[in-house]
């Protein structure tokens, strides 16, 4: 049974919301099982669950959004926060009209529509598959670390136009870490994969070779030599390397940046900001991927977005607080990280289809530069639109071949800068199947990224080579 | 009006009887309650106001030597008692480890009482109707401070009271307050087709002992208008200096090498390096949890812990990693008082100040780059190397000239702290991990 507050009760709160005016007030409710285990040292080291529930409710007027948020949901206390929350109004007004509840119907998104969290001895037994994988890849294998986390989150969204909608959403994730060692030398790697769906994602995509990859990374960087420094032609991998559109490009036409004026991206819809090879598209409506939503957390339907098409920019990601404030609709991009923080326009899932090339004649073009296959810890300055990140594993490309693996690289350049110098795009476009998280404001929620084989002209590779 | 201590207090203790009574044979409970306030002004107008209390409840529990936790934000005694039952089922899926057990000694009554001035009466006194106008005054003061400045993200004032309370089944029963409030701006500054966005905020325990709004107005603007016509520098090796800020967030990377649980799994450039020289004499790293009116200080740590000085590196040398109970048994090292948040903390982390200014390290370089703001956040920590995309000012002739950005800069972690050769004396506790301003010998700018 979906949990969720009473019609009568929400229709009673959003009165309460709207009591001094407002244009617009809504109550999120969140109920939310998390269970997750660690395997540390071969052993299983820790079970631990979560449960985290509650409401928070929203009055808008205009630019302005008072917001607050009650662990307890009974009557009293959610009055209490719709009464805070319409503090926003600061010069007392006729209270606003509350139209009546109407249930909306939520798509089918996820594959799979687990009611409960997975049984504890399956997690467990990933868990020593996956150590055991790990081990037996590499005789310096030092260390492995892993995880799997199930969860499962009930929402559920009233607004003051009368809608009323539900979405259960299931996340899976299984983390793989290894420590790989020879003499004094220390390297590691990190992969975690899952996504909307039930465990039974790890019968295909299975916990042996998650582990494997992980050890492989770390196995490689053993060999690593010092990245280079300075500007060179750079390649992305396919999958991972969409966290180049996630920072480059994604971050800036986030609508609230775009409303205040403070991205670059700022009033440029309908001008060229990319190569003409360069499409972009946000999709929070692919079926199992992490970022996916059958409605966001203001309850419109996730949807498929062209942000960028041959080059010239076509749109950005609106909740409907900023899609208001700039006359057009919600993009269904309204997203939070829990019921204690109001909704921020983000990502779902960020991709770039397939071009043409093949990608080993995108190697092949470059006499000298740097492959990046996955990066970490991304960042974006939104103003300017400078963007950075570590790239998690790399090689050095020397006469059109992949050759010695690099250590310490990182990556930093200009969004539009870096996008005009997309000069081929592979065949190869695929979802990354990684378990992404994004921050902004302070917020985390899942994201999925996609991309094929790219090549930049150049960008400025950071590393400590002399 | 009650105290949310002894709410708190009642919560946690009544988790360990339903804990006990599911077959848990040791258990420790921690309740939070929290009033938080923010507000945002973005031009003229309060764009967001926002207050609520949150309360949780988190939970470590061990069967022998098999551990579960859970946390949760309903408190109701049917859902916890559940979570009770669940975690002790759970457990038995967990393999035995007999590192996993709560303390052995825990802060006496005396510590515990110890005032360290973590509550500001101020925070309670100050109506909110005072931080929003506060908070809209900021937001003037930036726009008006430069021609330059034409529009902003906002401008953003807040406070938080916070309650604590721990018990376990040892007998240990602790409970604590603290206060915090939070002052920041983001002009953002036209120059010519970019624009430049300059963040800076502050944090205190009060608003007497807080960097006050004028202060907070003019940093924020001169970081906007100090990028202001930045261009690529060329890829060179040269001094580098980072502003305090810059210096607390490599400071941050520092200390996830120190902690003990990343030592014990490898993933730490400073494993096996106990007792040897890991930076040049000027770097001393203190981890202090009872620094009066810190914001990281308490009188005893997650687990009940009295909390400590803890010299970690001491004029180069790494004398202590720092490590809760758990951790620090699986190095075999006593516990430093850390524990936070069901793993390893700081609580108030610095690096001591040496003493001048920041200018006068502008002053003392010939050719090199002053660091003002970092972005990316990946740290390679088993390998140990620190490379962010940088910006800041190019200087020569010990005179700033003028603004860089799109580069990185990038070094090893023992050649970054092995390097520093000068520190500055502008230490501020305004977070929980501070440095002042330092230079370091030679860093790698990645550029044209």
């Amino acid at each position: 049974m979906q949990p969720g507050l009473d019609h009568d009760l929400l229709a009673r709160i959003l009165a309460r919301a709207l009591r001094r005016g407002g244009d617009f007030a809504d109550v999120f409710f969140e109920y939310k099982l998390v269970r997750t285990f660690r395997l540390q040292d071969g052993k299983i080291r820790e079970g631990s669950s979560a449960v985290v529930r509650g409401a928070g409710v929203r009055v808008v007027r205009g630019e302005s959004a008072g917001y607050a948020y009650s662990d307890d949901v009974d009557e009293a206390a959610l009055l209490r926060a719709a009464e805070t929350a319409a503090l926003i109004v600061r010069d007392l007004q006729e209270p606003a009209t509350v139209s009546a509840l109407v249930p909306a119907q939520t798509a089918v998104l996820y594959p799979s529509h687990p009611d409960e969290l997975a049984p504890a001895n399956v997690c467990v037994a990933l868990l020593a598959r996956a150590d055991e994988a790990a081990r037996g890849y590499d005789r310096r294998v030092a260390a492995v670390n892993a995880f799997v986390a199930d969860e499962l989150q009930y929402v559920q969204i009233a607004d003051s136009e009368g809608r009323v909608v539900t979405d259960r959403r299931p996340l899976v994730s299984l983390g793989v870490q290894v420590v790989a060692r020879d003499g004094a030398l220390r390297e590691s790697g990190y992969v975690a994969d899952g996504g909307r769906m039930g465990i039974e994602v790890y019968d295909e995509r299975t916990p042996e070779s998650i582990a494997r990859d992980a050890a492989r990374i770390a196995a490689t960087k053993l060999g690593a030599v010092d990245a280079p420094a300075g500007d060179m032609p750079v390649v992305i991998g396919p999958g991972g390397g969409g966290v180049l559109l996630h920072e480059a490009v994604g971050h800036g036409l986030e609508a609230d940046f775009n409303r205040k004026g403070t991205s670059l991206y700022s009033g440029r819809v309908g001008e060229r900001v990319a190569s003409e090879l360069v499409t972009i598209f946000d999709d929070g409506n692919l079926p199992g991927e992490r970022g996916s939503v059958a409605v966001d957390d203001e309850g419109v339907p996730g949807q498929h977005k062209v942000l960028v098409e041959n080059g010239i920019l076509r749109g950005y990601m609106q909740d409907r607080t900023n899609a208001r404030l700039m006359g057009v609709a919600s993009t269904g991009s309204g997203r939070r990280e829990s019921f204690r923080v109001p909704p921020q326009p983000r990502m779902c899932n960020t991709y770039m289809p397939g071009g043409d090339s093949p990608p080993e004649e995108i190697v092949g073009s470059i006499e000298r530069g740097l492959y990046a296959t996955s990066f970490s810890g991304g960042q974006v300055e939104i103003a300017k639109g400078d963007f950075v990140f570590m790239i998690a594993e790399g090689y050095l490309i020397e006469n059109g071949k992949l050759t010695a693996p690099v250590r310490g690289a990182t990556l930093v350049g200009n969004g539009p800068g870096a996008m005009t110098k997309v000069t081929m795009v592979g065949n190869d476009g695929r979802l990354a199947n990684r378990s992404y998280t994004c921050g902004k404001g302070g917020q985390r929620v899942p994201v999925g990224i996609g991309i094929p084989t790219v090549k930049l002209a150049s960008c400025t590779v950071g590393g400590t080579a002399r | 009006m009650s105290d949310p201590r002894d709410e708190a207090l009642a919560l946690a203790t009544a988790a360990i009887e339903q804990l006990t009574a599911s077959g848990a044979t040791d258990a420790e409970a921690t309740v939070r309650i929290a009033d938080r306030f923010s507000c945002e002004a973005r031009g003229t107008t309060v764009t967001k106001l926002q207050r609520s209390r949150g309360r949780s409840l988190s939970v470590r529990a061990f069967v022998g030597t098999r551990r579960a936790t859970f946390s949760t934000t309903d408190l109701d005694p049917a859902r916890i008692g559940a979570l009770a039952r669940e975690a002790v089922a759970a457990a038995v899926h967990v393999g035995e480890d007999a590192d996993a057990a709560l303390p052995e000694a825990f802060a006496s009554d005396e510590v515990c009482d110890h005032d360290l001035f973590t509550v500001a009466p101020d925070v309670a006194e100050r109506p909110d109707d005072d931080k929003v106008r506060e908070a809209l005054e900021l937001e003037a003061a930036v726009r008006a401070a430069d021609a330059r400045i034409m529009n902003t993200d906002a401008a953003r004032v807040g406070d938080t009271s916070a309650w604590s309370a721990l018990a376990n089944t040892r007998g240990f029963r602790g409970v604590k307050a603290g206060t915090s409030v939070s002052r920041s701006a983001s002009p953002v500054a036209s120059d010519g087709d970019n624009k430049r966005i300059g963040y800076y905020g502050t944090a205190a325990r009060g608003w007497a002992t807080a960097e006050p709004a004028d202060a907070v107005a003019l940093h924020a603007v001169h970081r906007a208008l100090a990028l202001c016509g930045a261009r690529k520098p060329p890829t060179m090796r040269v001094p580098v200096i980072f502003e305090r800020d810059v210096a607390a967030s490599v400071l941050g990377d520092v200390f996830a090498a120190l902690s003990a649980a990343n030592v014990a799994i490898g993933n730490s450039w400073l494993a096996g390096k106990a007792g040897e020289k890991i930076g040049s004499e000027l770097v001393t790293i203190v981890d202090d949890g009872r620094l009066r009116g810190g914001l990281g200080s308490s009188p005893f740590d997650a687990e009940g812990v009295a909390t400590r000085e803890t010299i970690a590196v001491e004029n180069g040398v790494l004398r202590s990693y720092l490590s809760d109970t758990y951790w620090g048994r699986r190095l075999g090292i006593a516990s430093t008082g850390n524990a936070s948040g069901g793993g390893v903390g700081p609580t108030n982390l610095y690096l001591v100040p040496g003493s001048g200014t920041l200018d006068d390290l502008v002053a003392s370089i010939d050719r090199g780059v002053l660091i003002l703001d970092t972005i990316g956040f990946a740290t390679d920590h088993a390998g140990g190397v620190y490379s962010r995309g940088g910006r800041g000012i190019y200087v020569e002739g010990g005179a700033p000239q003028y603004a860089l950005d799109e580069f990185t800069v990038s070094a090893s972690f023992f050649d970054l702290l092995g390097g520093i050769d000068a520190v500055a004396g502008d230490l501020r506790f305004d977070g929980t991990i501070v440095a002042p301003s330092f230079r370091v010998a030679e860093m790698t700018i990645g550029g044209t």
